[in-house]
């Protein structure tokens, strides 16, 4: 998902230059004849070792290929960026590549990623995995892309300040403005509301949460409703009635992440990867972190935006390339590979046989803990327009949680720009 | 004291045949020594811009492999586009107030730099620094410094609770004041430069006529620096027009797009969106405002150097 601070944007520029070009280990050179097979993916932060053991597998059970893996920005608007650009160009110098899973149903509509229904049917594919993801990976009865791993939007609580996790928005403010109360100093609930992916994010959440949907009939994108006005008017909420600083406007993960860690706020919304940082040895609410789904109006567990990725085939490389990119796809997303991503990567497995796996739950607890909240997991609209309107709609919510414009006024702005994007104003 | 006189040459061309044609021909030799820097010029500056020109004419979303001609309905759409009009009034202001602030700080500045007194070549040196930093690198490091919660800049306004880069009050100025840290110094070397090329005499003799201090610098320096102020003006606005590494590193054009500027609008347009009919239309547009604000600092520092 995106955890776009623009020093990681830095980072991963810099490990992409480091390792940009990175043989695995194992295959050694290859044989003259060697076929290279290219991995276009994102860095997954964590010890080297095991996703390169991985790869090495790989090539020990197909003799004559090499793998090279090369590393994207790790922000995802850079990362779409570059596929935008690289694919459109028809570019053939990478066989496999990472898709957000807001990014399968645009290359797939432009012909950049090829069909791959054939080494995966798509009944095969729904059997196997979540539903979140095969809803952005399986596309009118054809599959274009294999889940990777996931990620998914979950509230942090501090259980010394609150009683328990709020279910309802009622609760999460109540318990928010009570903390804030007892512990001076202390801000309530912090988010992401800088003009980015992850408010469109929270956004979404929050409709998700007050029964809205995002996508009306035919495909069309559709936010000028009612849950669509209840949604941003109970983020704006959030700031006039003190439950979160004002500051958030300009937070992305990272720095909710900050002010939550340090012991500054009672709740927090952010991504699986925060546990990890909160539980680390002398960080200062270690053991005081609890986790729950999102609240939603009436009480029922509400819904995490769907994060993370798929593997796709580049359309432009040759039949023979792309029939072993399959087979490396095959193998990447293996019940297998889940579980080393999982247990060295802090990365949600996509396939549901893998949280029955007694493994899981020895090396990875806290992610099987997080089975629940992944199931319900909802994908942002699977449109091919989605990257053409994230801007408009970023820029609208923006403004809407700065309170320049009404909920209303934002929400007309919105579906003004989309539908004049997507041609639905002709 | 002597006075040097200069002696007045006045070139006037010989009318003879064989002169006349040998200039003809230098002429044309001077149109082949140019031929090559025009070539070069035209690819990699006109073509890009008429291609532009040609896009904005066509619905052209990359994604969709959709290409078709609209004629000017993409300007259509522009002329309405409530963002496009939001984006040009940030770019004015931005560019308004920068520039400003700059030429008020450069000249103070460059009559500083300008005295004679030890250390002043490394004052000099050191003045360049924040022009010297690329701007990505020192709008990061501000943007760490604006942070409202652990930033600097708060802590220097003794704990003062302001939400720089998130509010939208706030973000405009800050990305301001960044652009005046880092190019203040470049203004005042053009007006250094300038207060450079004014004679020693000039002051001398204001001495002698008693002239106060604050009267020397209106009745001298003021004038006489007028063109290197109207370079100076015509340098940072054209570059402040056209700002983008500055707001890309701070805000990304938030919050609610107050910070927004056209080069940001238009790229993001085009880069994130893969839009390139309107992304182009966006370009065609910010390119217009340069082109209309070139031509008039141009005119005015033309009328001033056929004053002299």
């Amino acid at each position: 998902m995106v955890r776009t601070l623009v020093f990681t944007v830095v980072l991963g520029l810099a490990v992409s230059l480091g390792q940009g070009c990175q043989r695995s280990p194992g295959g050694g050179r290859g044989a003259p004849g060697a076929t290279r097979l290219v991995l276009k993916y994102q860095p997954l932060w964590g010890p080297p070792e095991p996703f390169r053991e991985l790869l090495a597998r790989f090539e020990r059970e197909n003799p004559g290929v090499t793998l090279v893996t090369e590393a994207l920005p790790n922000s995802s608007d850079l990362a779409h960026q570059f596929f935008l650009t690289a694919l459109g160009g028809g570019a053939e110098d990478f066989d496999v590549l990472i898709a957000d899973v807001v990014w399968v149903p645009e290359f797939a509509r432009a012909g950049w990623i090829a069909d791959l229904s054939e080494a995966f049917p798509p009944e095969q594919v729904r059997a196997e995995f979540l539903p979140g993801p095969v809803e952005a990976a399986v596309l009118e009865g054809r599959t274009y892309a294999v889940p990777w791993y996931l990620d998914v939007g979950v509230l942090y609580f501090r259980t010394d300040l609150v009683p328990r996790a709020p279910r309802t928005y009622a609760e999460l403010e109540r318990f928010a403005l009570e903390a804030r109360a007892k512990v001076p100093g202390l801000q309530g609930f912090v988010w992401q509301g800088r003009q980015y992916e992850g408010l469109s994010c929270n956004v979404y959440e929050a409709l998700w949460g007050h029964g809205g949907r995002a996508l009306g009939d035919g495909g069309r994108v559709l936010l000028d409703t009612e849950a669509g006005r209840e949604a941003l008017a109970y983020l704006r909420g959030l700031l006039t009635s003190g439950v979160s600083p004002e500051t958030v406007m300009a937070f992305g993960e990272e720095e909710s992440r900050r002010v939550f860690q340090e012991g500054r706020a009672a709740f927090m919304r952010n991504w699986p990867y925060a546990w990890g940082e909160a539980q680390k040895e002398g960080s200062p609410i270690r053991g005081k972190v609890g986790m729950a789904p999102l609240p939603t109006v009436e009480g029922v567990p509400g819904f995490g935006a769907l994060g993370g990725y798929q593997l796709a085939v580049n359309a432009h490389v040759s039949p023979e390339r792309k029939k072993l990119a399959a087979r490396l796809i095959a193998h990447l997303t293996s019940h297998e590979a889940n579980l080393v991503l999982a247990a060295h990567y802090g990365r949600n497995p996509p396939r549901k046989a893998v949280y029955d796996d007694p493994r899981l739950k020895e090396q990875a607890p806290f992610i099987a803990s997080l089975r629940e909240m992944v199931e319900r997991a909802r994908s942002r609209p699977a449109t091919p327009y989605y990257n053409l309107i994230a801007d408009v709609l970023q820029s609208e919510f923006s403004a809407a949680v700065a309170g320049l414009r009404t909920p209303k006024d934002a929400l007309q702005r919105v579906q003004r720009q989309v539908d004049h994007l997507t041609g639905e104003d002709r | 004291m002597e006075k040097r006189v200069e002696e007045p040459r006045v070139l006037e061309p010989v009318r003879t045949r064989g002169r006349r044609g040998s200039l003809e021909r230098e002429r044309r030799q001077a149109y082949w020594l140019v031929a090559p820097a025009v070539g070069v010029l035209a690819g990699v500056a006109l073509y890009p811009i008429l291609a532009a020109m040609w896009l904005s004419l066509h619905r052209f979303i990359l994604v969709f492999g959709e290409k078709r001609f609209v004629g000017w309905g993409n300007y259509a759409y522009l002329l309405g586009d409530a963002r496009f009009w939001s984006a040009l009034g940030n770019t004015a202001y931005f560019t308004l107030v920068a520039v400003t602030v700059e030429l008020l700080l450069a000249v103070p500045l460059a009559l500083l730099l300008q005295r004679a007194f030890p250390g002043r070549g490394l004052l000099r040196a050191a003045v360049l620094v924040p022009w010297a930093i690329p701007t990505v690198v020192s709008a990061r490091l501000w943007a760490w410094m604006f942070n409202p919660d652990s930033g600097l800049i708060n802590r220097l306004l003794l704990g003062a609770d302001i939400n720089w880069l998130g509010s939208p009050g706030y973000a405009l100025h800050a990305a301001i004041l960044v652009d005046v840290w880092k190019t203040t110094p470049f203004v005042a070397l053009l007006v250094l430069a300038g207060l450079q090329g004014i004679s020693e005499d000039i002051y001398r003799a204001a001495r002698v006529d008693g002239a106060s201090a604050w009267r020397t610098f209106r009745s001298i320096t003021l004038p006489l620096l007028k063109p290197a102020l109207l370079l100076a003006l015509l340098f940072r606005s054209l570059d402040a027009f056209r700002v983008f590494d500055a707001i890309y590193v701070l805000t990304e054009g938030g919050p609610a797009n107050t910070t927004e500027t056209l080069s940001i609008y238009a790229y993001k347009t085009l880069m994130r969106s893969g839009d390139f009919g309107y992304g182009s239309t966006l370009s065609v547009a910010t390119f217009i405002c340069v082109v209309v604000l070139a031509a008039v600092w141009l005119r005015l520092l033309g009328r001033e150097e056929a004053a002299r």
